[in-house]
């Protein structure tokens, strides 16, 4: 069994009891007890897939358990969404949800219009929308437009939407991942204030430093199992750790050996993109995989896109082989040898019409086109070639690229850039969505092509593969590198640590830990 | 899109008397479960039943005279058509192709009569120019994200102005006996040379879309411009060159309507856009951009202007034509989207 309930002994105000829940193929929950009490924070920790967003669907109703209860304030949920809002449940999910094109108070009365004789009562929705946004002590004009606020005000009034329907339990999916660290307190001021009046706070997140600035009691999930709720007082970082990850894992050794890398390919410095990386310097080898970790909303994603020429940088130049770009564009890197493959394989990564051929080509038509006409038997030859390499599973690689599944189709993206024969890859999260093998695979792939003289960059957002596939990882938090781990001293543990912003594994007031956080310069407080 | 779930093997013979759904099956088994290869076969099916009930009801219909001037009629539509198939498929749109045509037909013909150039230069001259304003448009769409639709909007009321205010909507007429204009009005081995040029075109477009970087690049760009671009094509240029295409064409048939007229018209091709239009999604090419072909293109111009043409010799009122028309178009495309979406094919919206 689980441990035993919080020492909640105050009435609680939501509980899940002996909840189980069961998708194709995963046990999401598996015999959940939760139970939050009124004006409490609480924290919510652990690794993708260890059951808090199941959790939170069915605290808000979006779901329910196949076994086991949700109830609410002392009586049991029966009903969806609906039934837990009027209950008193508000949730805030990391995506936004607000118009851009309309002011706050708009977005804040959607749908229950203020009316007076003439039509809606444009003065009392601003004078409401007001008084909500006093009450968080929010300095936001409720006339302003939601597109001109930074991401930080909208996510105060992401917030001020949920509390306006009086919630006794406000539930916050990883709010600041969006924010630069000097907004994190503009945030955490509302869950503060709200948490004073009375309402149960569950604050997923884990950001050490915010964690403990505002949470009571920290919840830590694994492997659908809540593992232990912990005072925040009493629990130093390693030992929340510890139970995020489990023994098996925390004693998994380091797999890479140390290896000798060649000659510098890329070098990123100074790099400064508004508002998360604040100058980030480093430099990959030839032969070595490079794995960026960090936390979700560090800014890793992009760091790629402005490397690969995707998005503008402020200041800062990337190097190439010594070739310096200020203002690259995807062409440029193309040429001088550098290659992304996006997070978002669907928005930005596969043309969905296409071939798996073609998918793959496109990144150097010259290759297949002698004459500037393509050559069907180059396209094959190249793409077979490239299929076998990377173990792409299709039978004929001239069917449309959607046709595959995803861990396939990220291997085409990642053939892409094989076919131009780029020096550097910049890949980010390759492994998200898809299966066990296929992530093995990937993990071999990026071996390879390290092997055969490149530089891999490796972006991901589970530690625990971080160190099954990388030379040398880089932490990034705050906007900065902050850590930097080589092989074979690459630790789940440490890499983890690191990123939550805890110094060192062991927890001791090593250099850097953190009150506020380390980004200093930046916070406008002068506490 | 997945894959037909029957895969007996089976040949492509489509017995005329054989039962409805056992005949339909195996065309598509046939074809191998590809979109457009559906809409292809459909569209032939049409064309074939459209011809032989005009053969037979529409009085002058199967005559030498008619048939010539089918296509021309046919020609019209068919040049600006294949660029606007590449244009679509990138998931642009251009809505300027009429008064394009018209303006490019009275430079034309200004060029010959009034400014006195010899004839293959004010050809040469109308090309250019045609491809100027083309290119305008594609910059506005690819440099300052002007929608496509607005920009060529906007050209399409420029451009329409321009030429009747020059001309003061009255015709320009060109020298009776210009060897070359009298060329391009003629036939050779009596296939009008507008048709001709319209089939060069057709083969021209049809191997830039699939044999080349620039056809597959457009296809890249309709189907996702971020993931084109982050592949290193050149989105902007890709879009650029389309509509520099598109001006081209319509200079080219501005060309050949002047020489079939003996005239530069300000007022003529008047709603040409749509009907180049209707002619390519009518043979298949998606608006959302990403999919289409030439060939489906192709049997759209020709559905299309049989269309237009039996309305007119059926004797169908006027002002009705347009009615039925309209219907047709939309039942054609709404038929396609119905099989493409039964077909599982993706429904991003």
């Amino acid at each position: 069994m689980t441990t035993p309930p919080p020492p909640a002994t105050r009435t609680a105000i939501a509980e899940v009891r002996g909840a189980r829940k069961q998708y194709p193929g995963v046990l999401a929950l598996d015999d959940v007890d939760f139970a939050i009490a009124p004006g409490e924070v609480r924290a919510l920790l652990g690794q993708n897939g260890a059951g808090k967003s199941t959790l939170i669907r069915l605290l808000s109703g979006v779901e329910r358990p196949d076994s086991g209860s949700v109830v609410i304030d002392g009586a049991p949920l029966t009903g969806g969404v609906t039934e837990a809002g009027r209950r008193g449940v508000a949730t805030c999910y990391q995506e936004l949800s607000l118009i851009r094109d309309v002011t706050v108070a708009e977005n804040l009365s959607l749908g229950k219009w203020p009316t007076g004789a003439f039509g809606i009562d444009r003065r009392q929705m601003t004078r409401s929308a007001r008084a909500t946004l006093e009450r968080l002590g929010a300095d936001i004009d409720p006339d302003a437009v939601v597109g001109s606020l930074t991401l930080a005000q909208q996510q105060i009034v992401e917030i001020a939407r949920a509390v306006q329907e009086e919630p006794k339990l406000l539930i916050l999916d990883e709010p600041t991942s969006a924010l630069a660290t000097a907004e994190v307190d503009i945030v955490l001021g509302t869950v503060k204030r709200l948490s004073a009046e009375g309402v149960a706070v569950l604050y997923v997140s884990h950001r050490m430093d915010e964690i403990r600035q505002i949470a009571d009691t920290a919840t830590v999930m694994r492997n659908g199992r809540l593992i232990e709720t912990v005072s925040i007082a009493g629990a130093d970082t390693s030992r929340i750790i510890h139970l995020m990850l489990g023994e098996a894992l925390e004693a998994a050794p380091a797999v890479r050996a140390a290896r000798t890398t060649g000659e510098v390919l890329l070098r990123v410095e100074d790099l400064v993109v508004t508002p998360k990386l604040d100058g980030v310097t480093f430099e990959g080898r030839a032969g070595e995989v490079l794995g960026i970790a960090g936390l979700l909303g560090t800014g890793r994603t992009e760091l790629l896109r402005a490397i690969a020429g995707h998005d503008r940088f402020r200041s800062g130049t990337v190097s190439v082989r010594g070739s310096v770009e200020h203002r690259p564009t995807p062409q440029r890197m193309r040429q001088l040898g550098v290659g992304m493959t996006p997070e978002d394989r669907k928005g930005t990564g596969i043309v969905p019409g296409l071939g798996i051929d073609e998918n793959i080509v496109m990144s150097d038509w010259k290759r297949v086109s002698p004459g500037g006409v393509l050559a069907t038997g180059r396209i094959r030859a190249a793409t077979k070639a490239l299929g076998q390499r990377l173990a792409i599973k299709a039978d004929d690689l001239s069917r449309p690229i959607n046709t595959l599944s995803g861990g396939n189709q990220q291997k085409a993206v990642i053939a892409r850039w094989l076919h131009a024969d780029s020096d550097v890859l910049l890949l980010d999260e390759p492994t998200r969505g898809v299966d066990v093998q296929a992530k093995a695979q990937i993990y071999d792939i990026m071996r390879q092509v390290a092997d055969s003289g490149k530089l891999v960059v490796f972006v991901s957002s589970e530690a625990e593969e971080l160190p099954l596939a990388c030379d040398r990882v880089l932490v990034l938090r705050g906007g900065r590198i902050r850590e930097e781990f080589r092989a074979p001293a690459i630790t789940v543990p440490d890499v983890l640590a690191a990123s939550m912003g805890a110094g060192a594994e062991s927890g001791a007031a090593a250099e850097q830990t953190i009150p506020t956080d380390v980004d200093v310069h930046r916070v406008k407080d002068p506490s | 899109m997945t894959t037909t779930v029957e895969t007996t093997p089976g040949t492509a013979t489509s017995g005329p008397g054989s039962s409805r759904p056992g005949a339909f099956t195996r065309i598509r088994r046939a074809i191998g479960g590809n979109t457009t290869l559906v809409n292809i076969v459909g569209l032939l099916v049409a064309i074939v039943l459209l011809y032989a009930y005009l053969t037979f009801n529409a009085v002058g219909f199967f005559t030498a005279a008619n048939q010539s001037g089918l296509l021309r009629d046919a020609a019209l539509i068919g040049v600006a058509a294949t660029g606007m198939t590449l244009v679509i498929i990138a998931g642009e749109i251009d809505v300027s192709t009429g008064p394009a045509v018209a303006l490019s037909s009275v430079v034309a013909a200004s060029a010959i009569s009034q400014w006195g150039l010899p004839t293959w230069l004010a050809i040469v001259l109308t090309l250019a120019i045609g491809t100027a304003w083309g290119s305008l448009a594609g910059i506005l769409r690819a440099r300052f994200a002007v929608p496509s639709f607005i920009a060529t909007l906007g050209l399409w009321s420029v451009l329409r102005g321009l030429a009747q205010f020059v001309t003061n909507a009255l015709p320009v007429q060109i020298p009776d006996s210009d060897p070359i204009m009298d060329a391009l009005n003629g036939d050779v081995l009596g296939v009008p040379t507008p048709a001709i040029v319209m089939i060069v075109a057709f083969l021209v477009f049809g191997f830039i879309a699939r044999k080349t970087p620039f056809g597959r690049s457009v296809f890249a760009v309709g189907g996702n411009a971020p993931a084109a671009r982050l592949a290193g094509i050149g989105v902007r240029r890709v879009r650029v060159t389309l509509f520099a295409i598109m001006g081209f064409l319509g200079a080219v048939s501005g060309v050949l309507l002047t020489a079939r007229l003996g005239s530069g018209n300000s007022t003529a091709a008047n709603g040409l856009e749509f009907d180049v239009i209707a002619a390519v999604v009518v043979g298949g090419t998606a608006m959302t951009g990403g999919r289409g072909s030439l060939i489906g293109t192709f049997l759209g111009v020709i559905f299309i202007t049989l269309i237009g043409n039996g309305l007119v010799l059926l004797g169908v009122n006027s002002f009705l034509q347009n009615v039925v028309r309209g219907v047709i178009i939309v039942l054609a495309v709404l038929l396609n989207v119905t099989l493409s979406r039964r077909r599982g094919a993706r429904e991003d919206d």
